[in-house]
């Protein structure tokens, strides 16, 4: 499954790369998360609950980042599994610096998932991951531009 | 002789049960102390088993017991292969891999069983699957039968050098030398994708091992007791007389329920063993759709010579079939397909070769069709294509290559799926498909009707094909026909039954020779200790193999009422009727003795019982056919179809049905209405969508789309047609799977049709109306 997208940050991209990368932020962002914690050099672990139409439960996994070239670009790795099935990802995310102040994350990835998330689950997987990235997006632009105004 | 019996609309004796909820299913079965059986199944399609931590579902409170493939020990042994490669051709290649009651070391498709947990109900035994976490290493897929059998591909089996389950030749005359000769050779690719058979009620076992009485008693959702019973008892070390198997009434088989063995019928009655318990496992719909096998799911290339009169001079068929991560049922649908390819045309070359290949996917077994509607698709979507090319009409290009009623029987002279030569018993197809063309007023709709309705912009278009269905083969099937002193008559038999009206149709069997009522005759089918002589109901049998069995029971007993009855009312035999549950003197009838009368007198109290007789009016007969009785029929339909939101309606669905002769008319269009249902859910809405990783993505009901009254004709007109099997006294040939074989061709025919404008070629089943969207807009 392909995830592809784009958000507008209201800050600088220095700040946004900040933002991104910081665990302790984005376990508060990301919704449903219970744990998200730095274990090695680019490589988090974390435990989060998703609930998918008929289908929810916990997810635990880890969280790799590979060719990160800041503050421009990087690539993700994720696997997970739970109860409920299985996810594994790779994304490459871009920030696009747009010369006001804002900065523009380009989103794409390809998705697996198996077990009950992909039987009983794939038709909403699309739309609840969505809504996911957005709810976790909008999250980090608010410490962004919290950020911006203390700088 | 008229009948008096067979052939009347009689309802159903076993209606009233089954609308009032007094009927036995298997999940109806409680028993004091029983325990619940729940699974945990893999999420991946392929993957090795690093580890299997258990250890906190044991420690959950109201677990009995939870055990996995190395907790079995030395009692882990595979399923027994339920159908052997044919051994009469030459060349035949066939791998068997079998299934394992639980997982070991690789999992090979998504959903197959790796731990089972036995407890207190089935809440706790559900909350412990949760607790038992199993660490996969995931392998790369083999989700594609086309890559599958590549070199390069992965495969299921570590052990084979590649993905070919089984390889079979089949051949006569020489196609390349028609080929040759012919006007014109046609060449398509056929795609056919899998569906599954979706039963009302998911499978289901309770297996109760009373180690007292050191009986095994099982009541499963099987169609085939017996050999559940017999080879339960070989692997558990019972003598045969130690297990009883009983198929209750089944909330629909369709052929995945004739699986021997499912995984969980080797472990249930295995664990009650062992714990001294009663211990049922249900199903859930989510299993079902992975655990429960499937079927269709082929690639074809095809190849078709013809003459410029449409005589067809050749046939070349090669396939691929897919068997899933296993292949129990040996060669039985892509040979069933191969068999129906040749259909009811004379084709003098023909050459056909099938590899099987292992996926990461469920396993395939017959689901109603069994490998006949990929085969009557193939060739009937080949004869549209070569009507249009040479400017045949439909109809016409079909009798010209029809066997003619002087050449039956008829040797297609390839084996079928029961290894014995293709001989078509009977047939007089011309008949049947006129018929069909004149109730759905074919003339009349393609001259007048369809132009006035193009020209109001209605997309509307007509379809109707034929095809044969091979049924009733052997091995045999029995019966125990007993008349019983309150003057009833008792019939016991083997086969089990799932829905298709038994209680009604054998009883007309029996009711026929002894006259007596329909509703005086109880029935028990399905239940090793009433009767275990038998194989089970699959290939469209029943009526032929078990009522011909019957009818042969039936006929002895009559005998032995004619006799008995002869003595004590001083009659000659030929003299005597039996009628009204009574036999009397033709001329003078109120000189007569009743049946439960003749039955007392037939097993007295006091004096002796003749030197050589038995006692009571109790017979027990087999049927065992030679050559199966082929079953012809013609659907046609008009469909209407609107080129913006590709929603379908079928305006008028036509059948009809050449099954030799008709016990019930009314249950045979009740097998008919539902056949229809399952084809039309084959042709546009039922299939099941993998993804590369071999994940099913559409494991519910709110997904995968089975046909409701919406999408049916709001009616279904049936016409029958008479053709007498030569094989077997009642002349019957089956008809439970006819309804569901042509359905697919004559679909796509009918929407091919409705769309001419847009030059549509329809290669491929099922459709949906996202597929036509693609097929219509999206051409490169």
């Amino acid at each position: 499954m392909k995830l592809e997208g784009e958000y507008v940050f209201s800050g600088a991209r220095d700040t946004v790369w900040e933002v991104v990368r910081d665990p302790e932020v984005l376990s508060t962002a990301l919704p449903g998360t219970e744990k998200f914690v730095l274990v090695g050099e680019n490589e988090y672990e974390g435990k989060m609950n998703v609930r998918i139409g008929p289908v929810s439960g916990t997810f635990g996994g880890k969280l790799t980042v590979t060719t990160a070239v800041p503050p421009e670009s990087y690539t993700l790795i994720v696997e997970g599994t739970g109860k409920v099935g299985f996810l594994k990802g790779t994304g490459d995310v871009v920030l696009v610096d747009q010369g006001d102040d804002t900065t523009l994350m380009k989103y794409s990835g390809e998705v697996q998932i198996g077990g009950r998330v992909a039987s009983v689950g794939q038709r909403l997987f699309d739309t609840v991951s969505k809504s996911m990235i957005k709810q976790g997006l909008d999250q980090l632009n608010t410490v962004v531009q919290a950020r911006t105004k203390s700088d | 002789m008229t009948k008096k019996f067979i052939g009347k609309r009689i309802k159903r004796n076993e209606d009233p049960r089954l609308l009032t909820g007094q009927a036995l299913f298997v999940d109806d079965v409680e028993i004091p102390g029983m325990l619940h059986a729940a699974f945990v199944r893999s999420d991946y399609a392929h993957a090795r088993i690093l580890s299997i931590d258990v250890s906190d579902a044991r420690q959950r409170p109201g677990v009995i017991a939870v055990y996995t493939a190395e907790d079995m020990g030395d009692e882990w042994e595979l399923g027994p292969p339920l159908v052997s490669p044919p051994p009469t051709l030459e060349d035949v290649i066939f791998h068997s891999r079998r299934q394992a009651p639980l997982a070991k070391g690789k999992i090979h498709h998504a959903g197959e069983a790796i731990v089972v947990v036995i407890a207190e109900n089935r809440y706790i035994a559900e909350d412990a699957v949760e607790d038992i976490w199993v660490e996969y290493e995931p392998l790369p897929v083999v989700g594609d039968i086309e890559k599958g059998i590549q070199p390069d591909s992965p495969l299921v089996h570590d052990d084979l050098d590649s993905n070919l389950a089984a390889h079979i030749h089949q051949r006569k005359g020489d196609y390349e030398a028609a080929k040759a000769k012919a006007d014109l050779v046609l060449k398509r690719r056929f795609f056919i994708e899998r569906g599954a058979a979706v039963a009302m009620e998911n499978r289901g076992i309770v297996a109760n091992w009373d180690c007292r009485s050191q009986q095994m008693t099982i009541w499963d959702t099987t169609q085939a007791p017996i050999p559940i019973r017999n080879g339960t008892a070989a692997r558990l070390g019972l003598s045969e007389n130690q297990v009883r198997v009983i198929a209750p009434f089944l909330g629909g088989g369709f052929g995945p329920k004739m699986m021997m063995f499912y995984p969980e019928e080797m472990l249930i009655p295995w664990l009650s063993m062992k714990l001294c318990r009663p211990i049922k496992w249900i199903e859930d719909r989510r299993e079902n759709f992975y655990a429960t096998t499937q079927e269709r799911g082929q690639i074809h290339d095809v190849e078709l010579a013809l003459s410029s009169d449409g005589q067809i001079l050749g046939l070349k068929d090669d396939f691929l079939h897919d068997t899933g991560a296993y292949d129990p049922y040996g060669l039985t649908i892509p040979l069933n397909t191969q068999s129906h390819v040749m259909g009811p045309y004379t084709t003098e070359n023909f050459s056909s070769e099938i590899k099987v290949v292992f996926t990461n996917k469920t396993i395939t077994t017959p689901v109603r069709g069994a490998g006949r509607p990929q085969g009557v698709y193939v060739i009937e979507r080949m004869l549209d294509l070569a009507a249009k090319e040479l400017g045949i009409d439909l109809i016409e290009i079909r009798k010209r290559n029809f066997i003619p009623p002087e050449a039956f029987p008829y040797d297609h002279k390839i084996i079928d799926q029961a290894f014995v030569p293709l001989v078509l018993d009977s047939g007089n197809y011309k008949p049947v498909i006129d018929k069909a063309a004149e109730m759905i007023g074919y003339e009349d709709f393609v001259k007048n009707e369809q132009p006035r309705l193009r020209a109001q912009g209605k997309h509307v278009g007509i379809g109707i094909l034929p095809f044969i269905e091979t049924t009733g083969v052997g091995p045999y099937e029995g019966a125990r026909v007993q008349i019983e002193t309150n003057g009833k008559v008792n019939l016991a038999t083997g086969i089990g039954t799932q829905g298709q009206g038994h209680f009604t149709s054998f009883a007309q069997v029996v009711a026929e020779q002894l006259g007596v009522k329909v509703s005086d005759v109880r029935i028990v089918t399905g239940d090793t200790s009433e009767f275990h002589w038998g194989t089970g109901t699959f290939a469209s049998r029943g009526a032929v193999v078990a009522g011909n069995a019957i009818h042969a029971a039936s006929k002895r007993v009559r005998q032995k009422v004619l006799k008995l009855a002869s003595k004590v009312l001083e009659t000659p035999e030929d003299e005597l009727e039996l009628e009204d549950g009574m036999v009397r003197v033709a001329d003078i009838p109120q000189q007569s003795i009743s049946l439960g009368e003749l039955a007392a007198l037939a097993n007295p109290l006091r004096g002796a019982v003749e030197p050589g007789t038995e006692p009571g009016l109790e017979a027990t007969d087999y049927f065992g056919p030679k050559y199966g009785a082929t079953a012809f029929g013609v659907h046609a339909m008009i469909l209407e179809v609107d080129p913006e939101t590709m929603m379908i309606e079928i305006k008028r669905y036509i059948t009809v049905e050449d099954c030799g002769t008709v016990l019930n008319p009314l249950i045979l269009e009740g097998q008919i209405h539902g056949g229809v249902s399952m084809g039309i859910g084959n042709s546009y809405y039922e299939q099941l969508h993998f993804d590369e990783s071999g994940q099913l993505l559409n494991a519910s009901l709110a997904d995968y789309l089975i046909v409701t009254a919406h999408e049916m004709p709001s009616r279904i007109e049936i016409g029958h047609m008479e053709t007498r099997s030569p094989f077997n006294e009642l002349g019957t040939k089956g008809v439970g799977e006819a309804g569901a074989i042509p359905v697919p061709a004559c679909f796509a025919q009918a929407l091919e049709n409705a769309l001419q404008d847009y030059d549509l070629e329809i290669l491929e089943t099922p459709l949906s109306p996202n597929r036509l969207y693609e097929l219509l807009y999206k051409k490169e």
